[in-house]
């Protein structure tokens, strides 16, 4: 007997990302010790820049952040093309792209096996039979 | 046979990671002993001015590092130069093992890579209130970037700060130990006169405008929300900064690797097919430059033909000296490509000055590393060469200190 699927709604949830805030708040936090908590912190902190402990992302959405940063750099431009505002937020798209592209080559190459096959390739699990 | 210098420091801004508890302490570090004594003066532990230490540095002539300066806009290819740079010294570079996963160090046996970017002095928010550009000085600390670089040049460690370019926040430092190679890659090595004097030896790496666009388009275009338009927008609302702070760096440089367009293809636009010199200024103390066939004379060679079969479009070199940002220089320069391994051993062998250590070695390391981008072209070769010319930079600079305190030592 088949059952009907009226009323069952298909769609998956979407999660929108509003921006950075909401980024980190929705990111869980990794496991495992990151920051060495007891290390002396003294020598970053001068000239007024902000050291704060925040969550680290496990898998960041960088995707999103390139998508976000290239709208509101349009939208920036829009009025004055060579404002400062303007040019800071096309060097933040071309860093953003560029930490996106160095997070695709790091995907790319981190297959445990390939790596210890390089090394070690007259091993039993690296060696190919070509008959 | 060991020679120690002794030498009094002044206290550094940044921490070395001695405990400072006892009146007088014995610490190690690698082959430092640091005596460190507080005078009896005030018992107010506060007062720093008053510590006198001696730090007594023993090194069998190898104690010093040597610097290395990179610099290249972003996206063009200084990643790839590093890891083949620290593939010719050995070993692989790693990100530092236990540490910030979003650092941009990379440490080997020998080598130490260090991202300037990691000096901003403005983290991302604060640049886009002011509406300055990562190009601009104003968003960098090079106080700081010539103290820390100096004092890892002297034998200290220090605390580096860590920019991450994930989150575009400053975090917390991490720990910088002095290697036997220190490479600074970024936007800036060779922007301040103070951290110029300290490079042992500096490199530039000069990409075209047509290039450029055609390495970003390839990078980014994988990239949701990115198009041609957004593409070219940014590297033309980069590029006032560029050519203001960053271009003018190159008549400081050592050695600059050209990447221009193919002249083997005539209107070309695919850009696949690219035509890189090697430009090396004469007259730099422990670097002699590569040529081909005759040191001085003009060259122009095509290693195609009876003995050697290329296919479309072919190998052309030429080398000659020239002036170049007012300095004299040697220029050697290929344009094509390498489909076969028989072209790339060939080539090899007709150059002189390789600092190679056996014959083949230049195609070994490419070979190597085929996977790398340049791969098949100048631009892989010339990191390549410039990478084994570093390398006989070192061992020559090792050698004539392990002369000197020796020399002293018997007078």
């Amino acid at each position: 007997m088949a059952a009907t699927m009226a009323g069952v709604s298909l769609s998956s949830p979407r999660v929108i990302f509003k921006g950075p805030e909401s980024l980190q708040k929705s990111q869980a936090i990794r496991s495992g010790p990151v920051f060495m908590l007891n290390q002396r912190w003294t020598g970053a902190v001068s000239s007024g820049r902000m050291v704060s402990i925040r969550p680290v992302q496990a898998s960041p959405d960088i995707t999103g952040k390139v998508e976000e940063s290239i709208k509101s750099a349009e939208e920036a431009c829009a009025g004055d093309a060579t404002s400062g505002e303007c040019v800071a937020a096309w060097d933040e798209v071309e860093e953003l792209s560029a930490a996106a592209s160095h997070a695709r080559d790091k995907k790319k190459t981190s297959d445990p096996l390939e790596e210890y096959r390089k090394d070690n390739p007259e091993t039993d699990e690296c060696r190919t039979y070509d008959n | 046979m060991a020679a120690c210098t002794v030498y009094s420091t002044q206290p550094l801004r940044t921490n070395i990671s001695i405990p400072t508890s006892s009146k007088t302490h014995v610490g190690f570090n690698q082959k430092q002993v640091v005596f460190y004594t507080t005078t009896k003066k005030s018992s107010n532990r506060r007062t720093n001015s008053n510590n006198r230490r001696y730090l007594i540095t023993c090194g069998a002539g190898d104690s010093q590092t040597i610097v290395i300066g990179l610099a290249a806009d972003s996206g063009c290819g200084k990643s790839t130069f590093m890891r083949r740079l620290t593939s010719v010294f050995g070993g692989a570079a790693e990100p530092p093992k236990g540490g910030n996963p979003d650092s941009n160090t990379l440490i080997s046996d020998t080598t130490t890579v260090i991202c300037l970017d990691d000096y901003h002095s403005l983290d991302r928010t604060g640049r886009k209130e002011k509406g300055v550009t990562a190009l601009d000085p104003r968003a960098n600390d090079f106080d700081l970037m010539y103290e820390q670089v100096k004092a890892i040049k002297e034998g200290v460690s220090v605390q580096k700060p860590i920019y991450n370019h994930v989150t575009g926040l400053l975090d917390p430092p991490e720990l910088i130990k002095p290697p036997k190679i220190l490479v600074i890659e970024g936007l800036h090595p060779m922007y301040d006169s103070r951290v110029r004097d300290l490079l042992d030896f500096s490199i530039y790496l000069d990409i075209s405008n047509e290039v450029k666009f055609a390495w970003k388009i390839q990078r980014d275009m994988a990239e949701r929300g990115h198009s041609l338009e957004s593409i070219k927008a940014s590297i033309e609302a980069r590029k006032p900064d560029f050519e203001a702070y960053i271009d003018p760096q190159k008549q400081y440089a050592d050695a600059v690797i050209e990447v221009l367009p193919t002249q083997l293809i005539p209107d070309d636009n695919e850009g696949k097919i690219l035509r890189v010199r090697l430009i090396q200024k004469e007259g730099v103390k422990y670097f002699s430059p590569v040529y081909l066939f005759d040191d001085g004379s003009t060259i122009s060679w095509i290693p195609c033909g009876r003995k050697l079969t290329c296919s479309y479009p072919g190998i052309k070199f030429s080398y000659g000296p020239e002036t170049y940002k007012g300095n004299e220089v040697s220029v050697v320069e290929m344009d094509g490509q390498f489909d076969r391994l028989d072209e790339l051993i060939y080539v090899e062998s007709h150059l002189s000055n390789l600092s190679s250590k056996f014959y083949g070695e230049v195609t070994q390391q490419m070979l190597k590393h085929a996977d790398f981008p340049g791969s098949n072209n100048g631009t892989g070769l010339f990191q390549t060469i410039v990478g084994l010319k570093i390398r006989d930079l070192f061992e020559q600079i090792v050698a004539s200190r392990a002369e000197t305190p020796v020399g002293a030592a018997k007078a």
